[in-house]
């Protein structure tokens, strides 16, 4: 369904994601593990578009020279060149790093913004069924963006991506700076919204521990190259894998 | 632009002697030496020389004089919205002040103007430091809306109350004592304070102020005043204007509210975008682009800001890096294809 080939992307000489491919099949979960800067932020940026938008800006400002190369296919559709905004219309939907949400809009705002693209039938029932699974956001309905826990927003966040209508809904380090607690409840929350209404979800995490039990497929970043993939099954018995992401031998 | 094909980059790499050293420069040749030179040398001589090569041509001597002045308030511009954060849009308030003052300074006390210049420089930096000062925890565009209030406010109340000479303002002001010294003391000192302000702003306190622009609530969180540094800035900047203003007085022999007109707050933001942000010397490159190409244009009349407008949007919109960040980056790193 979705699938990316030979991604490479420069920043300048510094080579951010070397090579990578990976493809995400209809209703999956597939993860991207890898560290700080392994190179998970620029690889969600390249599927979502967003780094085409940086690159025409740093280009602007005379800033640093970003080189994009390789193939993306969503839907049989060739969708390297789109621009984000029409990417997002063709169901690629990212719920951004650190969440991203409208500080001075209210929550019910937020959410409406991200259903600008659907059909108000749609739009109604998506908001329905973000509160039923986020139920902490209706209490909140009228608090503004920006007054929100952390949890709150990034359930805000997933939300508002909700509400675009996804057919593939990129998820960039949904836990950043989220409890251990909240952390399994809301991996619990992303396989709920795969099992409820089959949107096939890529997540890029640090936090391997949470989100490994959901996914269907993972990959494993390293200094911007798929290092390892494999089966939730195959990834947990790599023993590379459980010493740099589970700290057990 | 033409796309490059599939397998193919473009490389930047950094030339030779910055790659070897990466900033702390160890100087091993004379090559070397004159790569660093060359570009700084071409400034001094150019700024220096420059009314030497008009000397055929009086009118655009006196040019030089005012281009000497929108650098001033260029770079102070520049000073204070790249390295400190606050956008100022009352260039005119630091002409105004400066020109007032020292027109004062030279027809009640009498001092001569060589002397009145960099009294009034100093006063005056420190009067508009003060009227800042209540505007200074602002930040952003509310700033600027204020900054920019504060000319058209001095310029009304001057008019309204008829005080400081009303509309006829200060008269029988000494000029200097000839053309030469006028452009010498303006470029002169435009030179040493581009290469103070440089030398300032990679210092300890520029890097606070650099803070302030990034993040103000973590230098507060690292127990630092920002109010102060911001006057501090504000001061510094205000005080170039000032330099401005006063030399003006003097070489129109005059002070009066046209010194508060908007063009002296326009020009200098143009000519920082034209010329480059953040870089310091790019605003004193496009004053000397503009000015030039206003005095040129004084025959349209009114014509001349809409082409300043289309200069502007055109840099704005296709090089909004300026030209001096542009060609710093052509100066120091070479570009080659390589396969990827």
């Amino acid at each position: 369904m979705f699938e990316a080939r030979g991604l490479m992307v420069f920043y300048e000489n510094m080579l951010a994601l070397n090579n990578v491919s990976l493809s995400c099949g209809e209703g999956q979960i597939v993860g991207v593990f890898g560290a700080n800067s392994a190179g998970k932020s620029t690889l969600m940026y390249t599927l979502a578009g967003i780094m085409l938008d940086i690159q025409k800006k740093e280009a602007m400002a005379g800033g640093e020279r970003i080189t994009i190369r390789g193939a993306l296919s969503f839907l049989g559709r060739d969708v390297m060149q789109l621009k984000p905004a029409k990417r997002a219309e063709a169901g690629i939907v990212l719920c951004p790093e650190r969440r991203r949400i409208f500080p001075e809009s209210s929550v019910m705002e937020n959410l409406r913004i991200g259903g600008y693209l659907a059909k108000p039938k749609e739009a109604t029932e998506t908001l329905d069924y973000v509160m039923t699974i986020f139920p902490a956001l209706v209490k909140l309905e009228n608090r503004l963006g920006g007054f929100l826990s952390g949890g709150e927003q990034q359930m805000l966040a997933i939300g508002r991506a909700l509400m675009a209508q996804p057919r593939l809904l990129l998820l960039d380090e949904p836990l950043l700076g989220l409890s251990p607690a909240i952390q399994y409840w809301l991996a619990k929350s992303i396989l709920d919204i795969r099992n409820q209404r089959g949107t096939s979800i890529i997540v890029a995490e640090q936090y391997a521990r949470p989100i490994m039990p959901i996914i269907d497929y993972g990959y494993i970043l390293e200094n911007g190259s798929a290092v390892v993939e494999g089966t939730k099954e195959e990834l947990l018995d790599n023993p590379d894998v459980k010493a740099a992401y589970f700290g057990t031998n | 632009m033409t796309e490059p094909t599939q397998d193919r980059r473009k490389e930047r790499v950094d030339r030779g002697i910055k790659v070897r050293t990466d900033g702390v420069y160890a100087i091993a040749s004379w090559r070397e030496m004159a790569y660093l030179l060359a570009p700084r040398l071409t400034l001094i001589i150019g700024l220096l020389g420059l009314p030497i090569f008009l000397t055929a041509f009086p009118y655009w001597q006196k040019v030089v004089s005012i281009i000497g002045i929108y650098a001033l308030l260029a770079v102070s511009f520049d000073f204070l919205a790249h390295y400190v954060g606050l956008v100022s849009l009352g260039g005119a308030l630091y002409i105004g002040v400066g020109a007032y003052t020292s027109a004062y300074l030279n027809t009640w006390l009498g001092l001569p103007p060589l002397l009145a210049i960099p009294m009034a420089t100093v006063l005056g930096g420190i009067i508009c430091t003060l009227l800042m000062w209540p505007c200074l925890p602002l930040r952003g565009v509310y700033f600027a809306i204020v900054s920019l209030m504060f000319p058209l406010l001095a310029a009304r109340l001057i008019e309204a109350l008829d005080i400081l000479g009303g509309t006829d303002g200060v008269l029988g002001v000494d000029g200097l004592p000839n053309r030469w010294l006028e452009q010498y003391v303006l470029l002169g000192c435009l030179l040493l304070l581009l290469f103070g302000l440089r030398r300032l702003v990679n210092e300890d306190i520029g890097l606070v102020l650099r803070g302030v622009k990034d993040n103000d609530q973590a230098v507060k969180a690292s127990g630092i005043n920002i109010t102060t540094f911001k006057a501090l800035a504000v001061f510094i900047a205000s005080c170039l204007g000032c330099l401005g203003g006063a030399t003006l007085a003097h070489i129109y022999m005059w002070a009066g509210i046209s010194q508060f007109a908007l063009d002296f707050s326009i020009i200098p933001i143009a000519a920082t975008v034209v010329g480059g942000g953040g870089t310091l010397v790019g605003p004193v490159l496009g004053c000397l682009i503009l000015v030039p190409i206003s005095e040129l244009l004084r025959d349209f009349g009114t014509l001349r800001i809409a082409v300043y407008a289309v200069i502007l949007t055109a840099f704005i919109v296709f090089k909004s890096e300026g030209l001096m960040a542009y060609a710093t980056r052509k100066y120091n790193q070479f570009e080659r294809w390589v396969n990827i």
